[in-house]
């Protein structure tokens, strides 16, 4: 862990799991409408939408785990001070922006 | 409200909505969708109208005003409050309610079900094939709808990608190869409405403009009968019907005449109102013009010059092409 | 501070860095490799074609101003957009920038040079030739015509024939080997090129910017370098990548180039707002409100702007959902923007503005891109940009945007760094007289064009009816662009003027605080005659004397007389000194190589595809006699030694900026790479084919290949570890038998290619194949040829343990290779592409 916090990846990490994220997201929304695609009539309640909920959850709580994380390990008088609270905002941000995107998959059926 | 009040207000809107008038203007809707897209053009651009003023009064103020000196605690105060309500929570909420909104009003719009009348409208260099497969009826450069019936319109492209839009309908769809998508349009009220190809499709681009007309049902039947039972046609006598077998048939369809599929069909041509996708009038004069001089009236496109036939031959096509409407 | 109470003349050590640094004139001044030279040059270069962009746009403007007006025919129009599109972005907007950052950054960051000094050079000269190839075919009236997002089918050999397209694939293409190289070359720097004891948060803000906006340039700029790659393949060859007739699909050419298309207007963007971020604090007599918010903004803006390229994709008949999750992002990043916007603000509400001709443009800027910033709201709102799209409202919102979030600042920054450039300072009169005249001429243009888009005008069309509302717009619109051009005309002009008539500048004439008005101004080819260290984020606020000290040789590395160009290479973090970078000299190789590069893009122009394949050989030959000449062959004739206290020279050392340029070549590798995979399940579930879709490779000599490669890389991994232990022991051997191993594991990669039944004609599956494995064919002979060096180097003692930092950055390519020929496997032949078809 401690070679992961020092590292200075580490502070843009989470914008990359982000970016994981979201290429999975939209990657799994095509998949899942080339294999089995809801009906457009059945709205946002579909098995897909639930599918990527749950995965854009788990990221959420993943997201928000290493901005804590970096947030404790950003020790006072530290010197990678800046670094690990700056990963820790990265984190946050990464996190809040996979709520904001992910809020859409409350509202639309998946394949229309 | 006072008559003072009113008249003023009247006296600002009506230049300003005489500025949004037009055949093509999306802010001149005549279909619910359009007019929900119009409404959310006003909205949003007087939110952002007022974003920018506060930024930039802002801006300017801090910039002119004597300068003057902030304790420490009071500028950490300042900087905090300005960062995170102006720079976080401000933009923040603003696009989470639009948001909500776009989402909302995009389901609102999906085109869920069948609707009564499905057409087939395929994009070509440079111009429309428009199809009702009802009756195999099969036109060019015309749409001609139904007023209040819903009309599904699956759109394809033979060559390049184009885009199929009638703005005071609602918004566009690109027509790409390969593909086929569905656009539901409906139209409110009796009317012309202008629609053009909004994908660059090449050096003729700029003339790629489709006639819509939207009908009360009645007449719409009466237009989509004509076209259905409609008279065999006899192809034209003498010297303007050898011309037309030995080089329009090749790209041009009329029924029971010709079976070309490269250039527009032709059989309802003299029902058109322009010629050349919109170039100029379809008038006795324009038909003629339009055989002479096509491509200098439209440069480049696929249709060779023929300005090697006498006029009388021309003359006597012409005449022969218009006796072709139902 | 001051370490020295007795130091050389500084006269005399000035004339000796001159000797070593200068950058010669007459024709040797081809060879320079300086980046103060560079960055000049990429400045210039850029101005002109921002001319010829700007000539091009009054033609389109002259020719829209009435309705019916045929100044150009339709095809000629359509050269004329294209190109006023392609020389604006490619060819200004980007070079531009870079050139800034390349002249800048090492100023800025106490340093003497970039990492990479010859690949600056050999940026520019590809930059330099790319922009004339792409221009001539303007003169010769065979330009790209198909719009500067070269849609295909348009811009397929069946709609487009003629060269037209191919000079802006191949033309692009080379100029985008400058972009990536000035890419990698100013990440490595800015993290491993500054001041002794500037750690990451101490860097000036700019260098935040630049940084992210190279990063961004590394992995965005390959999608477009892949697609058009393709593209040309299918133009040239009947590769069927695009064409829905064989199982391709014109719209992975639309994912492809948006996916570079929308980070790059980012890329294009946040260089701008770190001029202002530079700017504005000095102007405001303070430091800049919440540096590590504006970090944290510009990170997430960099990330997140590569979350948005469906939003130029909203009506091509993509799910809703889908659209959703695009606009969402497009939303978002508003956020981060309105963090810095409000940064700005506060600066000023705190401090005592100046307000002087750059602050002008700041204000022009902040009024011109927030209305830009607010309409691109709009266009995320996927209903409404149904209406709007390809219409000449998204003309207006993408020039509020371009010109206000790029070109403002950039003019803000010109007047600000000209006293930098050339001692003097610009004619307050002219500059406000060019300024109001740009500002008022801008709006009159686009303002009103938003109308004209809203009344439904296209864009893209060479001519309109009347009668359709739009023919005031226009007129204005017209109108406005001519007084513009008046505004840039007058800028031209005091700059011009300013160089012979000008007041001299003095000391930091704008009282700044970072480092690059430390140096004389025009500055020295070294910047800094010594090194001084620093720890704050203000080092001229904190020690106004310091320019002068710096200029006496009171600071570090002042020694010379060992006849090599030395900086200072520091840990990326902290900024503690770790090695002496020694940097090269002047050299022909990058002019060289760029001139075949060029003979090679002419040849493909031309089809001449063998004396093509000569040239590519040739320039493989010209780059590895460039990776010879390095280590102990970096400058000839230099005294190699350093004094006892001083740090070991980089390549002495495990670790190097060379390891990390190619780390970060690597990274722009892996982004063309996943392209073209992106690609291959994007043909494979996405794209409506009919027939199957399985493809036969010849499996069992891939996975032999590939195994055969990862027994290679291991054996590779096991001799840096005895190296580091400070075994040396038949090194060369070792690296000879790798050599062999590689050999062979090439040959079984090309049975592979010739035991699949492929056939890329007919198919674009088979195509993308084809295309696959000829990646991992070149990049692993690459790998074994370089390896091959190794070993004869190892021979010659130029590799051993204590200098053991080249195999280090061979054994990444090995690494890699490993990794794409594994994905390919599991891609090609283990995943079943039969389940998204059929359906």
């Amino acid at each position: 862990m401690s070679r992961l916090r020092e590292h200075p990846l580490h502070s843009i990490l989470g914008l990359v799991i982000w970016s994981l994220w979201f290429v999975a997201l939209y990657a799994g929304q095509g998949l899942g409408c080339a294999l089995a695609p809801p009906a457009p009539a059945d709205g946002a309640a579909t098995w897909l939408n639930a599918v990527l909920g749950v995965f854009t959850g788990l990221t959420v709580l993943l997201l928000l785990g290493l901005a804590l994380f970096s947030w404790r390990s950003a020790a006072a008088g530290s010197p990678q001070r800046f670094v690990l609270r700056l990963a820790a905002g990265v984190h946050l941000v990464g996190a809040a922006a996979t709520v904001f995107i992910g809020l859409t998959l409350l509202g639309l059926p998946p394949c229309a | 409200m006072s008559p003072v009040l009113e008249w003023t207000a009247l006296a600002l809107a009506v230049p300003l909505l005489a500025g949004c008038q037009g055949p093509q203007s999306a802010l001149d809707p005549a279909s619910a969708t359009a007019r929900e897209l119009a409404r959310l053009w006003w909205v949003m651009s007087s939110v952002a109208g007022l974003v920018l003023l506060l930024v930039s009064v802002l801006w300017l103020y801090a910039l002119f005003r004597a300068p003057r000196q902030y304790p420490q605690p009071q500028a950490r105060r300042i900087q905090r409050r300005l960062l995170i309500g102006g720079g976080l929570l401000l933009p923040t909420l603003s696009v989470s309610a639009l948001l909500f909104y776009g989402v909302n009003a995009a389901r609102g719009m999906l085109p869920l079900g069948e609707a009564p009348l499905r057409l087939e409208i395929t994009g070509h260099q440079w111009w429309w094939e428009v199809r009702y497969p009802q009756g195999d009826v099969v036109t060019a450069n015309q749409l001609i709808l139904p007023v209040g019936v819903p009309v599904d319109i699956e759109v394809s492209s033979a060559d390049v990608i184009h885009a199929f839009w009638v703005p005071r309908l609602g918004g566009k769809l690109d027509m790409t190869p390969g593909r086929r998508h569905r656009v539901r349009l409906q139209a409110d009220r009796e009317g012309v409405f202008r629609g053009q190809c909004a994908e660059f499709c090449g050096t003729q681009h700029a003339h790629m403009i489709l006639h819509v007309e939207a009908l009360p049902p009645e007449r719409f039947d009466v237009w989509l009968q004509a076209r259905t039972q409609r008279e065999a046609i006899a192809p034209a006598p003498g010297a303007a019907g050898e011309l037309f077998a030995s080089r329009c048939a090749l790209c041009h369809r009329v029924a029971g005449v010709s079976d070309g599929r490269r250039g527009p069909d032709l059989t309802d041509l003299a029902s058109r109102p322009t010629l050349g996708a919109g170039v100029i009038a379809n008038d006795a004069a324009g038909l003629r013009r339009w055989l002479r001089e096509h491509q200098r009236l439209k440069p480049g496109n696929g249709m060779p010059n023929h300005d090697d036939v006498d006029d009388t031959t021309l003359d006597a096509l012409a005449a022969w092409l218009e006796g072709l409407a139902p | 501070m001051k370490r020295r109470s007795s130091h050389p003349d500084p006269a005399r050590l000035h004339a000796q860095f001159e000797r070593v640094w200068g950058s010669p004139s007459g024709w040797r001044a081809l060879t320079v490799v300086n980046h103060t030279a560079i960055g000049r040059r990429f400045l210039i270069t850029g101005a002109v074609f921002f001319l010829i962009g700007g000539l091009l746009a009054m033609l389109i403007r002259a020719q829209l101003a009435v309705p019916g007006y045929v100044l150009l025919e339709p095809d000629l129009y359509n050269q004329v957009f294209t190109m006023h599109g392609t020389v604006m972005m490619f060819l200004f907007a980007v070079p531009m920038m870079e050139g800034l950052a390349v002249y800048l950054i090492p100023k800025m960051l106490g340093a003497r040079d970039l990492a990479f000094p010859r690949l600056s050079a050999l940026g520019y000269w590809c930059y330099l030739f790319g922009g004339i190839i792409l221009t001539a075919s303007l003169v010769l009236e065979i330009a790209p015509k198909a719009g500067w997002f070269m849609y295909t089918p348009l811009s397929s050999a069946a709609h487009t024939p003629g060269m037209n397209s191919d000079f802006w694939l191949l033309g692009v293409t080379f100029v985008e080997i400058s972009a990536v190289s000035a890419g990698v070359e100013l990440v490595v720097s800015i993290l491993r090129v500054r001041a002794r004891g500037m750690a990451l948060h101490q860097m000036p803000i700019y260098a935040w910017y630049i940084l992210v906006m190279a990063g961004m340039i590394v992995v965005g700029f390959p999608p477009l370098i892949l697609g058009s790659i393709l593209l040309e393949l299918e133009r040239a060859a009947g590769l069927p990548f695009f064409d829905p007739g064989r199982g391709g699909d014109p719209l992975l050419w639309q994912h492809l180039f948006w996916l570079f298309g929308h980070p790059e207007v980012y890329i294009i963007f946040l260089p701008g707002a770190g001029i202002v971020s530079t700017l504005l604090p000095v102007f405001c007599g303070r430091p800049l409100v919440g540096y590590r918010w504006v970090v944290l903004s510009v990170l997430a803006t960099g990330f997140i702007s590569f979350g948005l390229w469906v939003h130029h994709m909203f009506t091509v008949g993509i799910p809703q959902l889908a659209l959703a999750f695009f606009s969402a992002a497009s939303m978002l990043v508003a956020i981060p923007t309105g963090v810095q916007v409000f940064a700005w603000l506060t600066t000023l509400w705190l401090g005592t503005p100046r307000y002087q001709v750059p602050m002008l443009w700041l204000v022009g800027f902040l009024i011109v891109f927030v209305a830009g910033g607010l309409t691109g709201v709009m266009l995320a709102l996927v209903p409404f940009d149904w209406q709007v799209h390809d219409t000449h409202f998204v003309v207006a919102h993408m020039h509020y945007v371009l010109v206000g979030g790029m070109f403002f600042p950039l003019m803000a920054g010109l007047y600000y760094w000209l006293p930098h450039f050339s001692g003097r300072l610009p004619s307050e009169r002219l500059g406000r007289w060019g300024f109001w005249l740009v500002f008022i001429g801008f709006n009159l243009t686009f303002l009103v064009m938003h109308w004209t888009g809203l009344l439904g005008m296209p864009r893209r069309v060479y001519t309109y009816d009347t009668g359709l509302g739009w023919d005031w717009p226009n007129l204005v619109s017209s109108i406005g662009s001519f007084v513009m051009a008046a505004g840039v005309a007058t800028c031209l002009l005091d700059l011009l003027l300013h160089v012979r008539f000008g007041r001299p500048a003095g000391v930091n004439p704008w009282q700044a605080d970072t480092l690059e008005w430390a140096t004389d101004y025009p500055p020295a080819s070294y910047n800094f005659l010594s090194l001084p260290d620093v720890n704050n984020r203000h080092p001229l606020w904190r020690e106004p004397d310091l320019p002068q000290g710096i200029a006496r040789g009171e600071h570090a590395l002042v020694e010379i007389d060992h006849g090599r160009r030395d900086t200072w290479g520091v840990e990326a973090l902290s900024g503690r000194v770790r090695d002496i970078t020694q940097l090269p000299g002047n050299t022909w190789i990058p002019l060289i190589a760029a001139l075949l590069l060029a003979g090679l893009c002419l040849s493909l122009l031309l089809k001449q595809y063998g004396l093509a394949l000569g040239l590519s050989g040739v320039i493989l030959l010209v780059l590895l006699h460039w990776s010879w000449r390095n280590g102990p062959l970096l400058s000839p004739g230099a005294n190699l030694t350093v004094q006892a206290n001083q740090p070991p020279l980089h390549w002495q050392t495990h670790d190097g900026p060379g390891l990390w340029g190619m780390a970060v070549t690597l990274v722009a590798d892996g982004a063309l790479y996943l392209s073209l995979l992106f690609g291959w399940f994007y043909l494979g579930i996405v794209t409506p084919v009919a027939g199957p879709t399985t493809v036969k490779v010849g499996a069992g000599w891939l996975l032999g290949s590939a195994l055969l490669l990862t027994v290679g890389t291991l054996y590779l991994g096991g001799l840096l570890r005895r190296l580091r232990q400070g075994s040396e022991a038949r090194l060369g051997i070792h690296l000879l038998l790798l050599t062999l191993l590689g050999l062979l594991q090439v040959t079984l990669l090309l049975g592979a290619l010739q035991a699949a039944e492929l056939q890329p004609r007919a198919r674009a599956l088979d195509a993308v194949v084809l295309v696959m494995l000829l990646y991992s064919l070149i990049h692993c002979a690459l790998a074994t040829i370089l390896t091959a060096l190794q070993a004869w180097r190892a021979r010659l003692g130029y590799v051993s343990a204590r200098q053991s930092y080249e195999p280090r950055v061979v054994a990444q390519l090995w690494l890699y290779n490993l990794g794409v020929l594994w994905i390919s496997y599991l891609a090609i032949v283990l995943f079943p592409l039969g389940w998204g078809n059929g359906s």
